[in-house]
């Protein structure tokens, strides 16, 4: 087994691309997605006010909505300005202050604020509805403010007329509810188990289709299992590395939260690293034309990202596509990733996804005689 | 002249057919064509089908067993976004529900929530949000909202009216500026309907980006020169390029009409754009990513090194799209690296034609964009094909 390892390093000494692009790309993504999110939360984000009254009470009004940090405010003269703005996408919501706002508004005949969403962009949207409906609630509590202090009430007393209920919110494993910790802890692992599939795919399939196969299989003593032992032994130890490089840049570098351990973390990522090489060998395996195999491993690790079940739940999926979450490793190591960074609960909590992801392990097995045979008689197509 | 144009139109038409030979003889090509191009739409469809997370779980951990904290639970269970699941004597049981992920969120009520709301105190509520995913906690906040604005304003017309101050009057003081909210091209929020247009998009664009590029990494496996066609002996490189595009072109312009016009509809997503308008947005979007992929492609030397190496800019390519982190939210780097993509556009494009029902003119900005990409695009890789053919054919090359 070790001459099989001293050949694959030899290989990778002569072609360093492909570990060197792994560890690049992978680097690339870190510094990608702790860059792009780098605010957490998107901050002046462009609504519209369309001023239908021009008075100074109305001005206040939007310079209050331009005040909060969520949202920058553009003026519209019209509806159909800001409308056609919100189409285009240029803002993410508008409100239009009808005329004779401030005369209304001072002789109580209650002034209807209309406020527009722009549902079509997730975060933007949805963030400038909740500013807008704040600032809205917040207006009409300011004028019960005047009345009330007028008619000599305390401060504590106005609060609690004008908010009777006040909710305190705790964000458990995003104190801060910050969108790219949200999204890198999972999209990072993933690039990892997309870059492990490709390049096991592709190490073992580049024997066959440059049919170097049966050296390979001389030099391991005509044992298959010990040829790609060795052969994955060199890249068993990159991608580890570059795993627990992972986990040191987002717990530690980064400073990510982290309910949990990071030792527990890394003994997760480990496992996820060794799940996908096993899903690789398995590919490559049963599929061992190199041109075709490694088309289906690009389909199947980008698929993992939406089967992974962050973003969108598995559970609010249609009910046959649930099941198929459990097939991709990065399902069982987001699970593991919940248990473990976002509560805190430890291995007892998450010992059943290492289970499933040691489970991904047998998976080689399965189609060993299948690539042995293919390693001896190179009789798939190379081309 | 004659006589060029006709030489022209035979090496273009030899080109052009013997692409699309290569790409129909070719297993992987097609997979990535045809069952990425046909099957990633539907899958998409399929699992973001909804689109909206309804009835997500929640616990509820009520010291107070008051009247007031079980209308508000009653009024919580009935909205849309959340359902009570289980209701927890205390706060360690909850918090054991959500680690074993019965429930994705706890609503706590202090002991003194009915006193303080009936001695007209300000009465605080603590929920607890599963930050795992921003469904659970986008559902957990609004609901818990909603509910206290409704509860807020009855409640704060009884103390009102206790003060002496009832009637029309109170409601004057209560909504003193009521609003209206309107939330057009979306109405429930749905994550499908931000995904999927954005999607459908990068398939078109990253699909023919691998396929072709696996085809240009095959010729050059054969032959170091095979993509300049030696048959056409060095003339104009321009009939190559063209011929290459038009085949992608051609395969591409049926593909994109199936993911950009037939996928929603199979899916029920919002259509509002006209149909002409979609055909002349996807004829600008296929020229920008046929060169953008005549260009990126002669950088591969190998037909598997583009998945090694590129398949990572599928997920990032998503994300330059602005579908969920808003564009105004890009660091300045970031941006400026996001109008490499021909997808930048088009998802935005195709979002406000289809979703917001813009016309031609309102995307005409993203359209010139495509056109300013195509032109720089075709520049480029015809010198990188110059640059490849002056190397090939100097005297030097053994």
């Amino acid at each position: 087994m070790m001459a099989v390892v001293r050949r694959e390093l030899k290989m990778m000494r002569r072609r360093p691309l492909y570990p060197l692009a792994s560890a690049g790309t992978l680097a690339f993504c870190m510094v990608f997605f702790l860059t792009f999110f780098r605010n957490g939360m998107p901050h002046g984000l462009p609504v519209g006010v369309v001023d239908l009254d021009g008075s100074s009470l109305s001005r206040e009004l939007r310079r209050q909505i331009d005040a909060t940090d969520a949202v920058s405010v553009c003026e519209f003269g019209n509806y159909e300005q800001a409308r056609k703005a919100m189409q285009c996408g240029r803002i993410n919501a508008f409100c239009v202050i009808p005329e004779n706002f401030a005369r209304k508004m001072q002789s109580g005949r209650q002034p209807v604020l209309t406020i527009y969403t722009n549902a079509q962009y997730f975060v933007g949207g949805s963030l400038a509805y909740k500013d807008l409906i704040t600032m809205a609630n917040l207006a009409s509590g300011a004028v019960q403010r005047e009345i009330l202090s007028a008619k000599g009430m305390n401060e504590t007393s106005i609060a609690g007329m004008i908010q009777p209920i006040a909710i305190d919110t705790h964000q458990i494993g995003n104190p801060t509810a910050d969108y790219g910790v949200y999204l890198a802890n999972i999209l990072i692992p993933g690039i990892m188990e997309m870059i492990v599939i490709l390049i096991t795919v592709y190490a073992i399939g580049s024997e066959l289709k440059y049919g170097t196969s049966r050296q390979l299989l001389k030099t391991a003593g005509n044992s298959t299992v010990r040829a790609l032992a060795g052969k994955m032994l060199p890249y068993t130890l990159l991608f580890t590395l570059m795993g627990l490089a992972c986990d040191i840049v987002l717990y530690g570098i980064a400073g990510y939260p982290l309910a949990g351990n990071i030792l527990n973390m890394m003994a997760g990522i480990t496992l996820l690293v060794l799940s996908s090489e096993a899903v690789g060998i398995f590919l490559i395996g049963t599929l061992p034309v190199l041109r075709l195999c490694i088309s289906i491993s690009a389909l199947y690790s980008v698929l993992a990202f939406s089967m992974a079940g962050f973003t969108f739940p598995v559970e609010a999926m249609p009910p046959y596509v649930r099941g198929l979450s459990a097939i991709f490793p990065l399902r069982h190591y987001y699970e593991m990733y919940v248990q473990e960074a976002v509560f805190g609960a430890g291995f007892t909590a998450w010992w059943p996804e290492a289970v499933h992801l040691l489970i991904f392990l047998f998976l080689p097995f399965t189609a060993l005689k299948r690539l042995g045979k293919a390693f001896r008689k190179l009789n798939y197509p190379k081309n | 002249m004659i006589r060029y144009l006709r030489q022209w139109r035979r090496d273009w038409y030899y080109v052009f057919t013997n692409e699309l030979r290569m790409i129909f003889c070719d297993s992987g090509v097609m997979v990535i064509f045809f069952l990425a191009g046909l099957a990633y739409p539907l899958i998409y469809g399929i699992v973001y089908g909804n689109g909206t997370v309804d009835d997500t779980p929640v616990a509820v951990v009520d010291l107070s067993h008051s009247t007031e904290s079980r209308r508000f639970i009653r009024k919580m269970d009935a909205t849309r976004e959340i359902s009570i699941a289980y209701t927890c004597t205390d706060m360690e049981e909850a918090a054991r529900l959500m680690r074993e992920r019965r429930i994705n969120g706890i609503v706590l009520f202090p002991e003194d929530y009915g006193d303080a709301v009936t001695c007209g105190r300000q009465a605080r509520i603590s929920t607890y949000a599963d930050m795992s995913s921003f469904l659970y906690y986008k559902n957990l906040l609004m609901a818990v909202n909603h509910v206290m604005l409704s509860e807020m304003h009855d409640i704060q017309i009884q103390r009102f009216s206790a003060m002496g101050i009832s009637g029309q009057s109170a409601i004057q003081l209560v909504e003193a500026m009521p609003y209206e909210e309107n939330i057009p091209y979306n109405r429930g929020f749905a994550y499908g309907f931000f995904f999927i247009p954005a999607a459908l998009m990068l398939v078109i664009q990253q699909t023919m980006f691998y396929g072709s590029s696996m085809l240009a990494g095959t010729k050059r496996e054969h032959d170091r020169n095979a993509l300049l066609m030696p048959e056409l002996k060095g003339r104009d490189i321009s009939r190559t390029l063209l011929g290459r595009g038009a085949a992608y072109y051609l395969i591409y312009t049926g593909l994109s009409i199936y993911i950009a016009v037939l996928v929603p509809r199979i899916f029920g997503l919002p259509q509002y754009g006209r149909f002409g308008d979609i055909l002349v947005f996807l004829l600008f979007y296929l020229a920008a990513c046929v060169t953008f992929s005549l260009t990126f492609s002669s950088l591969i030397t190998r037909r598997e090194t583009v998945f090694v190496l590129f398949l990572f800019m599928s997920p990032v390519c998503l994300f330059l799209t602005g579908f969920s982190w808003p564009e105004t939210a890009f660091p300045a780097f970031w941006r400026l690296f996001s109008y490499i993509f021909p997808s930048t556009f088009a998802a935005h494009a195709f979002i406000n034609l289809s979703s917001a029902g813009c016309t031609l003119a309102m995307i005409a900005p993203q359209l010139k964009a495509l056109a300013i990409q195509t032109v720089i695009y075709y520049t480029l890789a015809w010198t990188a094909a110059y640059l490849e053919h002056r190397d090939t054919t100097s005297p030097d090359f053994p």
